[in-house]
């Protein structure tokens, strides 16, 4: 190549910055995507915090349940948006036919990953901004009430919402559009059984095992433990990153598996 | 001749799909700004052969060697140099022209990504677009635009996947030109595939024939017609297309089906 061209470091840095640039248009000349990154969210603190409300003045001893609903949502939507955030921008790369252009550069994936990353961390402050807004403004909750303990436990549940995108590409990758509508529901099926807005025992019993190998459960049950007041569960804090290392280390081998057999089996094809 | 001497070596490449063999043991040689035009029929095996050459679909069998690198372990680095456009991908919705040029030249490794946007529009004589969005453009200058796409880093290899399908023969030309020119200017080598005859017989040096994932001609426009008794390349085209539709009415399933 020539004087005119980066290469190494510099080079990556400029790809990153490229797909990021790239989300930043999708973003800006569709403004129905907003109601992902912020109206969803929205309405889902309207919701759960007056239901929490309704609930604390209608029982005894309910004066708890505002506090796992406001945290459980606001922490939440760290998942989602992560998650969503991801996974529907490889979805435009599918819906705009534009994967084979990307894969006949020197782009490499991690640099994609990262680029969509990025910006998906853009959205993610911003989605996550507004719940939090709303529930301080409306229902005096303040996320910050945490304290720092709640930097560890944002980061894991950016990790899991991550992860959790990497199998819905993967799952994309292996067998195409008819699996983008995991994109939207497979969190739904995390949700319930991760105690994001009761404890695991309210649970039935039959489903208390699965939900303990889930990362999102600890992740939750930390953020919990902070809402109340209570000092950092080290403990708990320790399996939760154990978890959500094993989720990452078996998202990225699955993304890497399905991305092998859509070589090996010319899948590129569905979408040119 | 050294692998260093072409910059593109398909050696014995195989590619199987559940309905079938693809691609049976093809042979592709490109010297530097060769031109060249791989044709067939439909089903023939052409994009498939494509999409090896450049490490998208891993063959089952054979190797591939782009600018010396190894497919497709070496893809990333051989990219630096290859650039594709296939006349049936859109350009992205929510992006201008120029935006979309920028993010490629980016991708390329560019130091100066809007200069070559820049340049590449004015190679094509397509400057006024750079403002325009894509879903803005027609099928011909989207094409064009592709083409600047592919050829921002200057590249020295160019794949051309039915780069003029559904174009007018006045835009048709326009693309022929620009890419005869971007080759004697820059030496850059193109393989092209179309179903166009006459345009591959006024592009390209040399033709390479597919018929059912095999390599059945390789050699000058002239000669090939001349191999097959047929006054032209349409001619050697219609002719393995019966031969095809005869072999497909002989084969059990058919015989079955009828």
């Amino acid at each position: 190549m020539t004087e005119l061209t980066y290469t190494g470091a510099p080079a990556s840095f400029w790809r990153i910055a490229a797909v990021a640039t790239r989300h930043a248009y999708v973003l800006k000349r569709s403004p129905h995507r907003l109601f992902d990154v912020v109206m969803w969210p929205v309405v889902d603190t309207m919701l759960f915090g007056s239901i929490g409300v309704f609930a604390s003045r209608s029982t005894h001893g309910a004066a708890q349940v505002p506090l796992y609903l406001l945290a459980g949502i606001v922490l939440w939507h760290v998942v989602y948006q992560a998650q969503i955030a991801l996974s529907t921008a490889f979805l435009e790369e599918t819906w705009s036919r534009n994967l084979l252009n990307l894969f006949t550069t020197p782009t490499r994936e991690w640099e994609y990953m990262a680029g969509v990353a990025l910006f998906g961390l853009v959205k993610l402050v911003v989605g996550v901004g507004a719940v939090a807004l709303i529930a301080w403004t409306v229902y005096a909750f303040k996320i910050t009430s945490l304290g720092f303990g709640l930097l560890p436990v944002v980061l894991l549940l950016m990790a899991i919402g991550m992860a959790i995108s990497l199998f819905v590409i993967g799952l994309v990758l292996r067998f195409g559009s008819g699996a983008e509508a995991l994109a939207w529901g497979i969190l739904f099926g995390i949700m319930p059984i991760s105690g994001v807005f009761y404890p695991v025992s309210a649970l039935p019993w039959v489903i208390r095992p699965l939900a303990r190998i889930l990362p999102t459960t600890h992740a939750f049950v930390v953020g919990q433990t902070l809402a109340r007041g209570e000092p950092m569960p080290w403990g708990e804090l320790g399996i939760a990153v154990g978890s959500t290392a094993a989720l990452v280390v078996l998202a990225f081998g699955y993304a890497a598996w399905m991305l092998r057999v859509f070589r090996e089996r010319g899948f590129v094809t569905r979408y040119s | 001749m050294t692998s260093a001497e072409f910059v593109l070596r398909a050696r014995q490449l195989v590619k199987d799909y559940r309905r079938g063999r693809a691609v049976d043991g093809v042979d592709l040689e490109i010297r530097p700004g060769e031109r060249v035009g791989l044709l067939g029929p439909n089903g023939a095996g052409k994009t498939t052969t494509l999409l090896m050459c450049l490490g998208v679909v891993r063959p089952n069998g054979g190797s591939v060697e782009v600018l010396g690198h190894p497919m497709p372990r070496g893809r990333y680095a051989a990219m630096e140099q290859v650039g594709f456009v296939a006349g049936y991908l859109p350009l992205p919705e929510r992006m201008k022209v120029e935006e979309y040029l920028v993010m490629f030249a980016r991708l390329y490794g560019l130091r100066n990504p809007k200069a070559a946007a820049q340049r590449g529009l004015d190679r094509f004589g397509v400057a006024h677009l750079s403002r325009a969005m894509g879903t803005e453009l027609s099928s011909g200058q989207k094409t064009l635009i592709g083409v600047v796409k592919a050829s921002l880093h200057r590249p020295r290899l160019m794949v051309l996947d039915e780069p003029t399908a559904s174009l007018d023969p006045e835009v048709a030309l326009r693309v022929r030109t620009g890419l005869r020119e971007l080759s004697e200017t820059d030496g850059t080598a193109l393989l092209v595939t179309s179903h166009n005859m006459v345009e591959v017989e006024r592009l390209c040096d040399r033709v390479v024939f597919l018929s059912a994932g095999r390599v059945v001609a390789d050699g000058r426009a002239d000669e090939i017609a001349q191999q097959f008794g047929r006054d032209d390349l349409e001619g050697v085209f219609l002719h393995l297309a019966q031969v095809r539709d005869a072999s497909r009415d002989a084969s059990p399933l058919a015989t079955e089906a009828s």
